[in-house]
């Protein structure tokens, strides 16, 4: 119990670093789920699954775009948390199979959105930061103007940390409940979802962001290439 | 706020080398402090700070530091070459050569057009891009790509931000069509076509992911089946159905049809 304790610890100043690179700072796409998740298991292990979940969510979450005022879901909580169900439950709880790899992104998902509300929230809030820069602006005190962004970083950090460990916590026990609970049908649905569903969900996200009809039809023409090429490979040639 | 130019017009202040590279460090928290109301406007300020304590003191501080609290909202990298422009701008100021309503006249028209030019080719094309290419890269085996992911798109991204503000720095508002020159819409359309292709790539990759995971279903059908849901998906997403009901919908639609056909639901 304590070294789950200690993960969700480490998970929540993980997330809270990343989710400071979403918006708040440097904005260097560390935070981005196909970044972000696999350093995840760097830390946490599993690496090939946390590699198919940076993959997955990435796509999923790949039309999440900053744009002007846009607040889109927080794909950094939302990958995360899933990652985390996902990485947490190896190493605490049992083996990381397709059921569970399914059952961490459906928990992880809804929290993308309450981390959008955590954004919104965020934004109004900044308007109280907005007057403490008005107020220092008035006095000509460029120190007190300079802690106004520290303010609003520490507001970020400690959102995504605590959206992330609450998360991820709560998904852990649920995961936990419905994996010990469900039966072979089930684990077999769940699995379809993870191979079949999940991918080519992302992928219509991706494709959808695609603004050019030819940019389509190159796609169509590259994914008869490759199923040709794919085909000539003997089983097994790619990892 | 917008008093005239108080002193004679006397050699521009420079603020040297030092304090730019500051100003540089700080443009990366331009939204550190973002807010409905005037968006950005506290991330501008605090990067111009550096360079407004090397011009002013007193009232005329107050005034510098007031002006960079207006409303601004672009683009957070390419915002970068109006931080340079502007510094440079109030140099002039400061020497009495300007009047301060120029510094937030650029902003003003500066602001949108960057806005537009930056979305287009970094959030809506680069980012993805640089995406798609590293997962494909990750399912063929190369896990050090998403280490190739953030080079390539910090390539453009670290890259642009520092030309933006050194050499809108130099040039003043002269930066613009220097960022011009690099025709970021077009390369941000050949993102795109980039991003089409390789996206056809990954669906026959996943396909051949499936094919040899716990779950092949067998006769070749993967690239079928994934080929046909992702333009399921594709085609749902462009009438604006949301990607979590999507994602709830077919998981319920797909446990519902398994759980039916081994009938009665046996194992719950």
């Amino acid at each position: 119990m304590l070294a789950l304790l200690a993960d969700l610890g480490l998970l929540a100043l993980l997330g809270g670093l990343f989710g400071l690179d979403r918006r708040a700072a440097f904005q260097l796409m560390l935070s981005q789920p196909i970044v972000a998740v696999p350093a995840l298991s760097l830390v946490f292990g599993h690496r090939p699954e946390a590699v198919w979940l940076g993959c997955v969510l990435q796509l999923l979450w790949m039309s999440a775009v900053l744009y002007g005022a846009n607040t889109p879901p927080n794909e950094t909580v939302g990958a995360l948390t899933s990652a985390g169900i996902a990485l947490l439950y190896g190493r605490h709880i049992g083996p990381v199979d397709d059921a569970v790899l399914a059952l961490a992104v459906l928990l992880g998902a809804p929290t993308a959105l309450l981390g959008r509300a955590a954004d919104q929230r965020l934004d109004r809030a900044g308007l109280a930061l907005a007057a403490r820069a008005d107020a220092a602006a008035q006095a000509g005190d460029l120190r007190a103007l300079a802690r106004v962004p520290l303010a609003g970083l520490l507001r970020v950090f400690g959102s995504h940390a605590a959206l992330i460990t609450v998360g991820t916590g709560l998904g852990l026990l649920v995961a936990w409940g419905l994996r010990a609970a469900i039966g072979q049908t089930l684990t077999t649905g769940l699995a379809a979802l993870t191979r079949y569903v999940v991918p080519a969900l992302g992928l219509g996200v991706t494709l959808a962001m695609v603004r050019r009809r030819r940019g389509l039809g190159l796609g169509v023409v590259f994914f008869v290439v490759l199923l040709v090429v794919l085909g000539e490979l003997e089983p097994g040639a790619l990892p | 706020m917008s008093q005239a130019p108080t002193q004679a017009a006397s050699p521009a202040p420079r603020i040297g080398r030092w304090t730019l590279w500051r100003v540089f460090w700080r443009s990366f928290f331009f939204l550190a402090a973002s807010n409905y109301e005037r968006m950005q406007n506290v991330g501008f300020a605090y990067a111009m700070a550096p360079a407004l304590g090397r011009l002013y003191q007193g009232e005329a501080l107050k005034a510098a530091m007031a002006r960079h609290l207006g409303f601004f909202n672009s683009h957070p990298y390419l915002a970068a070459a109006v931080l340079g422009a502007s510094i440079r701008l109030e140099e002039r100021v400061a020497a009495g050569e300007l009047p301060p309503e120029m510094v937030v006249g650029l902003k003003r028209v500066a602001q949108g057009p960057l806005a537009a030019i930056g979305d287009s080719f970094f959030w809506s094309s680069l980012r993805p891009f640089a995406a798609v290419w590293t997962i494909g890269g990750l399912a063929s085996g190369v896990f050090w790509a998403p280490l190739a992911f953030l080079a390539l798109y910090n390539l453009f991204h670290i890259g642009l931000r520092a030309y933006g503000l050194w050499v809108g720095y130099r040039d003043a508002e002269g930066v613009l069509p220097k960022l011009q020159q690099f025709n970021l819409v077009k390369l941000a359309d050949m993102g795109h076509f980039a991003l089409g292709a390789f996206s056809g790539v990954l669906v026959a990759l996943f396909a051949d992911q499936a094919r040899r995971s716990s779950l092949p279903l067998g006769d070749g059908i993967e690239p079928i089946l994934m080929l046909a849901l992702t333009l399921i998906f594709f085609l749902s997403i462009r009438r604006k159905m949301p990607t979590i009901g999507l994602l709830f919908g077919a998981s319920l639609a797909l446990l519902g049809y398994v759980l039916v056909l081994n009938g009665l639901f046996p194992l719950w």
